[in-house]
Order: C-alpha cells, then sequence, then structure tokens
C-alpha cells in the first residue's frame, strides 16, 4: 500500500506546476496579446482601411478589339514599356529559354493578363533601335510568339507623323527625349489616338498648357508614365491621410540619390550606344524644334544632361518622388518656389545640375514641400510627410511614427522608436510592429501587392490605360495630375536658371520669375 | 515503450533533472500554442510569407494556398497544445517529443541562421547555424533517449503491465 501510494505521487510529481500554469496562463495570455498586437483601428482612430481590399479590373480585351499601338523611342524604357505590354525582342527570349527552359522573368510575363494589344510599329531617330523594335515578338498566354510564330509583323515607321497620319494605330506610347513629348503627344491627340507618355510630361509650362487643352478638346485617353500611382502604399497613405491620421501636415520632404556615371544620365557608351554615327541617327529629327546644334554624340545620347532636350534631375528624378506625395496629399502646384544647386562634378556634359535643393511653399495649404538631390551620393532616403499627429516615411513601404506630442494619439502607448503603423509590400502584412519592420523599407518600386497578388506597377499602369480605352474605368495619372506634375517641376527648374524666386499665377497660369 | 530505456537506472537528482527539462519544454509548446489559440484571427501567413533561405518558396508556397494554410495554422496550434500538454504531465511522451522536433524543425528551416539571410533581422539575439530552435530539438532528442515520463509522469500508470512484466 505504501509503496503503491509513493507509486502514485512520483507519476503525477509535475501536476502542481501544471495546476499553477493552468491557473494562471490565461491572464497572461490576454495581456500578452494586448501589449502585441494593437488593433491599428482602433490605434489609428479610423475604420477599416478600404484600399488594400481593392480587386483588379477582370480583362477587358478579347478577339473582337485588339488594341492596335506603335511606339515611339525604342531606347532603354521603350523597350521595358514593350515588355509590360507582353513583347519581347527575339534575343531576349533566346537568352531567356536556355537549355529549353523558361526564366522566370519570362513566365511571369508569358502568365500575365493579356492585354489584347497588337504592336504596329515602331519609330525611332536611331536606325539600330527602330530596327531593333521591328523585332520583337508576342509573349502571352504562356506561348512565345503566337501559335509560336517567331516571326514578327513589326513596321518600321521613319517618324512619328508617319505612324500617326498612317491611320493604323488606335493608340501611341511615347518614350523619347523630353522636349519631343509634347509635340508627339499634341499630334497623336489630335489624330484622335490615345496616348502613353513617359514622365516628365512636358519640357515647358507652356508646352504643358496646349496638350492638357488638346487632350481635353480631343477627349482621347491619356496616361502620364508615373507607374507609383499603382502602388499600395501611396494609395494606403492617401486614405490614411484623408481619414485624418496625420493631422496638420505642414511639411514633406522629398529625395533622390544616385552615385554613378551611368546614373548622372552620362550614357554616350552606354548599352549599343557606340554603334551610333552620323548615318544611322537621324539627327534633324531628334532636334525637333530645340535650337540648331551640329551633330553631336553626346548630345544625342546623353539628351538628358542637356535642358534643350532634357528636363534635369527635377524632371527626371523630382517627378517621381513628387508625384508620389501629390497622389497621397493632391497637392497640386505650389505658389512659389525656389531652388538652388550647381553642376560641381560631371562638367564633361551639358548644364544639368548635379547638387539640387528646392522648396515648394503652399501657402494655402499651410505646409512647405522640399527637394534634396545629388548626384554623389547613393544614400536611400524616403520621402517624409511631417503631420502635427504623425510622421510617415514612405516609399513602397509605410512606417508612421506618433508625434510626441500629440493629441490624438496620446493614449496610445507604442514603444517611442518603433513606428504606430507599417505596410510592408509585397506581403499583405499590414499592422503595428516592432522596429525590425525597418528591415522592410527600402523594397524601392517595382513589384506591389494588390487583390492577393504581386504585380508590377508598371503593367498595372498600362492595363489601366488599356482598359479605360476600351471604357471601363479611368486613367489614375491623368492630364489634370500630368499638368501638376509639369508646372510643379518647371517651376523649380525657372528658379535655379534664373536664380529667383517663381511664383505661379494660377489665374492666368503663367510663371512669374522675380 | 522501449525496453532498453526502462533499463536505465536514474539517480533521483537524474530524475529530477530529465523531469525539469521535461516540464520546461512542455510549458514553453504549451503557453507558445495557447497564446496562437487566443489571439483572435491569429495566422501563420505572415511569418510563412516572410520566410528566408533556400525553402522559402516552400513556405511562401503555402502561405499563398488557403486550403495548407490552414492545416498549417491547425498543426501549430494544436501541435504545439498537445506535445506541451504531453511533455508536461508526462503522457505518451516519446510520439509527441518526435512531434515536437518536427514542428522545430519547421521553424529552423523557415527562418534558417545561416550566413547572408537575414534571418537575424527578425529575432533579438544573434545566431549561426544555431539558434535557440535547434538547441530544443537537441534537448527533445536528449530527453527521447532519457526518457523521465514513465517514472516522473502519467505514462507511469499507462505502461506500469509492462514495467512489472520486466
Amino acid at each position: 500500500m505504501k509503496v503503491l501510494r509513493r507509486d502514485f505521487l512520483k507519476g503525477l510529481a509535475t501536476v502542481p506546476f501544471f495546476g499553477y500554469f493552468a491557473f494562471g496562463f490565461k491572464n497572461n495570455i490576454t495581456r500578452e496579446i494586448s501589449e502585441k498586437s494593437i488593433d491599428y483601428q482602433k490605434t489609428l482612430g479610423i475604420g477599416e482601411l478600404e484600399v488594400p481590399g481593392e480587386k483588379l479590373r477582370p480583362p477587358t480585351g478579347n478577339s473582337g478589339n485588339p488594341l492596335r499601338i506603335g511606339l515611339v523611342g525604342n531606347g532603354w524604357r521603350g523597350e521595358q514599356l514593350l515588355n509590360t505590354f507582353g513583347y519581347i525582342h527575339t534575343e531576349t527570349v533566346k537568352q531567356h529559354t536556355a537549355n529549353g527552359e523558361t526564366s522566370s522573368w519570362l513566365q511571369s510575363i508569358m502568365q500575365r493578363e493579356d492585354l489584347n494589344v497588337e504592336l504596329v510599329g515602331v519609330c525611332d531617330t536611331f536606325e539600330v533601335h527602330a530596327k531593333r523594335g521591328s523585332e520583337f515578338i508576342p509573349v502571352k498566354n504562356g506561348l512565345i510568339g503566337e501559335g509560336q510564330k517567331k516571326d514578327t509583323n513589326v513596321k518600321i515607321y521613319h517618324t512619328y507623323r508617319e505612324m500617326i497620319s498612317n491611320g493604323e494605330i488606335d493608340a501611341i506610347v511615347i518614350a523619347t527625349t523630353d522636349h519631343t513629348h509634347a509635340p508627339i503627344a499634341i499630334a497623336a491627340a489630335k489624330a484622335g489616338i490615345h496616348v502613353y507618355l513617359e514622365k516628365p510630361m512636358t519640357h515647358s509650362i507652356e508646352e504643358a498648357i496646349e496638350l492638357r487643352d488638346t487632350i481635353k478638346s480631343t477627349g482621347v485617353i491619356f496616361q502620364l508614365g508615373h507607374e507609383n500611382r499603382q502602388q499600395m502604399s501611396f494609395k494606403i497613405a492617401r486614405e490614411l491621410y484623408r481619414k485624418g491620421a496625420f493631422g496638420n501636415v505642414s511639411m514633406v520632404e522629398t529625395y533622390t540619390n544616385r552615385n554613378s556615371v551611368f546614373g548622372a544620365w552620362i550614357r554616350d557608351e552606354a548599352f549599343d550606344h557606340k554603334l551610333g554615327n552620323k548615318d544611322n541617327i537621324n539627327w534633324e529629327e531628334f532636334l525637333g524644334s530645340a535650337p540648331w546644334h551640329e551633330f553631336n554624340l553626346k548630345r544625342y545620347f546623353s539628351w538628358q544632361r542637356y535642358s534643350d532636350y532634357g528636363t534635369s534631375i527635377t524632371g527626371n528624378d523630382f517627378t517621381h518622388r513628387y508625384d508620389c506625395v501629390n497622389q497621397v496629399l493632391d497637392l497640386g502646384i505650389p505658389e512659389i518656389v525656389v531652388a538652388l544647386g550647381g553642376q560641381y562634378y560631371y562638367q564633361s556634359h551639358g548644364d544639368m545640375p548635379d547638387v539640387f535643393n528646392a522648396i515648394f511653399s503652399y501657402p494655402e495649404r499651410g505646409l512647405t514641400m522640399t527637394y534634396d538631390g545629388t548626384l554623389k551620393n547613393q544614400v536611400t532616403r524616403t520621402s517624409r510627410i511631417l503631420g502635427s499627429e504623425a510622421t510617415m516615411d514612405i516609399d513602397g513601404a509605410i512606417l508612421m511614427y506618433k508625434d510626441s506630442y500629440s493629441e490624438k494619439f496620446k493614449d496610445v502607448k507604442t514603444d517611442p522608436s518603433g513606428p504606430l503603423y507599417f505596410y510592408a509590400p509585397r506581403t499583405d502584412v499590414d499592422a503595428i510592429s516592432t522596429a525590425t519592420s525597418k528591415a522592410y523599407m527600402k523594397g524601392g518600386f517595382g513589384p506591389t501587392f494588390i487583390d492577393g497578388k504581386v504585380l508590377d506597377t508598371t503593367f498595372l499602369h498600362v492595363k489601366e490605360w488599356v482598359d479605360a480605352i476600351r471604357g471601363h474605368g479611368e486613367t489614375s495619372c491623368n492630364i489634370d495630375k500630368g499638368f501638376e506634375e509639369a508646372v510643379t517641376f518647371n517651376l523649380a527648374n525657372l528658379a535655379y536658371v534664373h536664380k529667383k524666386p517663381v511664383r505661379w499665377d494660377a489665374d492666368n497660369e503663367k510663371a512669374i520669375i522675380g | 515503450m522501449n525496453k532498453q530505456n526502462l533499463k536505465v537506472i536514474y539517480s533521483s537528482w537524474q530524475i529530477f533533472a530529465l523531469t525539469f527539462l521535461r516540464v520546461l519544454i512542455g510549458w514553453h509548446f504549451l503557453y507558445e500554442g495557447l497564446v496562437k489559440f487566443y489571439t483572435p484571427g491569429w495566422t501563420a501567413k505572415g511569418y510563412l510569407l516572410g520566410s528566408v533561405g533556400p525553402l522559402a518558396p516552400v513556405f511562401r508556397g503555402i502561405a499563398q494556398s488557403a486550403s495548407m494554410l490552414h492545416v498549417a495554422d491547425i498543426f501549430n496550434e494544436w501541435g504545439l497544445v498537445l506535445v506541451g500538454l504531453s511533455l508536461f504531465i508526462g503522457l505518451l511522451s516519446k510520439p509527441f517529443k518526435l512531434f515536437g522536433i518536427t514542428l522545430l524543425s519547421f521553424y529552423y528551416l523557415s527562418y534558417p541562421p545561416f550566413s547572408g539571410l537575414g534571418a537575424n533581422a527578425h529575432v533579438e539575439g544573434n545566431y549561426w547555424i544555431v539558434n535557440k530552435n535547434l538547441i530544443e530539438m537537441a534537448a527533445l532528442f536528449v530527453l527521447i533517449l532519457f526518457p523521465s515520463s514513465h517514472i516522473s509522469g502519467i505514462d507511469r500508470f499507462i505502461f506500469k503491465n509492462n514495467k512489472s512484466k520486466m
């Protein structure tokens, strides 16, 4: 009996500890859960966010309505856009189908929604690029080349005028030098051709006005190529702003950084540019309405650096960041702009500044936006929106911090170094998190997360345009948004060139210098 | 129960040490499981989507399939709870120790602390190849080879007949 009792007790030796556990665990779990996972809706005092639940528009293309497109400017960006439309150069297809296996990049394009567009023609002032443009084949519905047909029917047009007047295209994709954006887009719109125009919109404010008026009077569907309009982080930030999570926004900071010769747009020898010469470049067509200059390869291939053709660091880089924050805050056009900087490092090419600072004043909104750009440092600096209640760092991801004097969030306990809200790109994680969420920043741009899928933003942006042409929905970077972009960065360029503040006379749509 | 194991004769301190280790691991599993169980809407999705290393595509695949994610969630919640209970009170402890090792191996492989994968960005310490999951797996392995539940657990009553036959 005695042995039996001892036996029994031994077998139950751990039960008292279990009892303690069972008694105490529930309280502890409740406490732990409430500490760990603060509900962002409750924290931010807003209802459920709507945009993350956004659905993709179903395909609008079918065999009855192929959209015939033409590309003007088959350079680096032009080719990327063709790829986005599902057209790949035959050489690239070969490189991506080694040993009978297609690369994941090619796979992702093959499996994308078929937009039902047909690349009819290309046009480029550089013969090598025009010819290359005619060698693209469709990659869609899981097939390379329609029904494995590897040849192509892409026509080469000598000028954009010929492409537009031929009546063979419904829509045009423009990825040319900045100074030819407006003339090509205006000519196309006047011919009733829908326009996808690469950013920045125009080379001058006058062109922006003319383009806007033409698009409005002709009614063609216009999309400016700021694909970050499709980035979920900016849609969420916009919703947070509209629901009052920021309080009063008094300051917006934008930045861009580059630190390489290529990054500084010196590209005389980049890509296949060494093949260029007087015989295979249509120099006069390139110049367009720009001041006359003798044939010059530097000017041709590194055109971004010359204000005769390009739009400076502001048109190239700032416009991206501006359009992102404009999307969140509806900033519109500033009233006064000042800008300073200089060309200190890359003096061999053109007149583009490599250090640039601008201040954009919005007195009616009670806020100032700044832009800092350098071509001699590559640090990542995200845009920052400073509100009275919270500060947001934003690129493809979001980190939102409570302001220490916030009224709205004064009762919210957070780790002071940790965010109040964060959104991580490429996953659907959006919740309160720890400081390690910083790892999600610097995600850069490119893909975004929508409707349970990770998709390329440029694809979503062209899809939006194609769907709108077929009467479904509207383009997000329409002519009004493009107009705001073009005027804003051109005001900064004027301020830099004249070394004077520049005021925007909104009534007369004129920049007033000094 | 393995006959060979039963032949081991422990000193009282050895039994205490083995039981103590078993209860600690049981406590850890049980609490982890119950926290998931009581967290409203808990899912392994975020954890799986963020996984790194050579098997990351597999774990991300699980997260992206609703049915597989459901299974993974249930295995996590109930697996952790049952392994914890089993170790805690010493019930059917050998199969559950093996199950515990399996669960831990998933956690280990989804964020393997190999150099260059950035797995350390998500944790509080610094680990290289060896992390706490691996150590807990090793501890469970030791507990399989040096069982204590037939002495200080419910298994004592279940496997009593076997014992008397010895």
